[in-house]
């Protein structure tokens, strides 16, 4: 009995440790792994490992780490003509997302962002926000 | 008792598995032969026509390259968004598992023709890692593949303005024994499957004619 309430005493404090705004980015971070899944995974593999020298890959990719706030305008609008990662160069065109909506496109970048480069990379929402915002107004 | 049979069942499935054979595809009749003066009757399986189409380096490639050989077809385009980006990395798991055996060839087949042109196919053959002999990169026209996927690899291939990309089509491996007949259908988005044509391929390979 004793040890049943310790249990308890412990899973309370597991708890009371996740903030508000930790359960929220557990629940931004799974949307965006479902998203992904849709999305991207047809392309760049389910564990981010690209496809050769076709599709560049996302695991371990410098890319990312270089140029994450990029990363919002990369999904909506495609990319196109070279592009060098890991020291390697690819040159097919990736496709845009135009039906993805501004929060279906955060939630992707935060889950890739955490998932896939070397060391994970935590933005704050209000840089990927205006990075997307930035990206519909040059219209590119 | 049930032990005995227990016994029998297992060694019969063990003995079945030993000598696994792959089914044939397609329509078979029965053809009537003249041999040595006598008239034998035998069974004639449906085999994939004789084609004429181009590789990735512009040259005719015909029935003749796949002669006595086992080999794997499937169809794609180069700006698929959808399901080849992982046929492709299925079908690289294939090419490496039979690179360097002369019995095997691997046949994949534009089914968008206008745009992947025979540059920009021989381009998409190098970043794949394919030495372009033993993986082969096939156009030609429009109507002559998608009569060749219909007919010849019971596939689809056709163009569909509601699909990303443009085109519906099938995402199989088809396999073909050396006497160009259909062995096997398999899906190319699903890693167990092709295990599954990787194992198929030997079981070929040991095949009598």
């Amino acid at each position: 009995m004793r040890i049943l309430s310790l249990l308890a005493l412990a899973f309370m404090c597991v708890f009371a440790a996740c903030s508000d705004s930790e359960l929220v980015s557990m629940k931004q971070l799974s949307s965006g792994a479902k998203l992904y899944e849709q999305h991207c995974s047809n392309c760049h593999q389910a564990d981010g490992s690209g496809l050769a020298l076709l599709i560049p890959p996302l695991q371990q990719a410098d890319y990312l780490t270089n140029n994450a706030l990029l990363l919002p305008c990369l999904i909506r609008n495609g990319a196109a003509g070279a592009m060098e990662v890991n020291g390697k160069i690819y040159n097919q065109k990736m496709p845009g997302n135009a039906k993805l909506s501004d929060a279906e496109i955060l939630d992707i970048c935060r889950f890739v962002l955490q998932k896939f480069p070397e060391k994970p990379i935590s933005l704050e929402d209000e840089s990927l926000t205006l990075a997307l915002q930035k990206c519909d107004s040059v219209g590119n | 008792m049930k032990n005995t049979i227990l016994v029998f069942a297992c060694l019969l499935v063990w003995a079945c598995n030993q000598n696994k054979t792959l089914p044939i595809y397609g329509e078979r009749s029965l053809q009537t032969f003249e041999k040595e003066g006598k008239s034998i009757i035998d069974t004639v399986y449906a085999t994939v026509p004789p084609f004429v189409l181009l590789n990735q380096n512009g040259d005719t490639v015909t029935e003749a390259l796949v002669k006595g050989k086992i080999y794997v077809a499937d169809f794609f385009f180069t700006t698929c968004p959808t399901i080849c980006p992982i046929m492709k990395k299925e079908m690289l798991r294939v090419y490496q598992k039979i690179k360097g055996d002369e019995n095997f060839v691997l046949l994949s087949h534009t089914i968008d023709p206008d745009y992947d042109s025979i540059p920009l196919l021989k381009d998409y053959c190098n970043r794949l890692g394919s030495d372009g002999k033993q993986w082969q990169f096939l156009t030609g026209q429009r109507e002559v593949i998608y009569e060749l996927a219909e007919k010849g690899y019971y596939a689809t291939a056709m163009p569909d303005s509601t699909e990303p990309g443009g085109y519906v089509h099938s995402g199989g491996f088809i396999l073909v024994d050396k006497q160009s007949r259909v062995r096997g259908i398999y899906n190319g988005t699903d890693a167990k499957e092709v295990d599954q044509l990787m194992e198929d391929l030997f079981i070929l390979k040991a095949e009598k004619e």
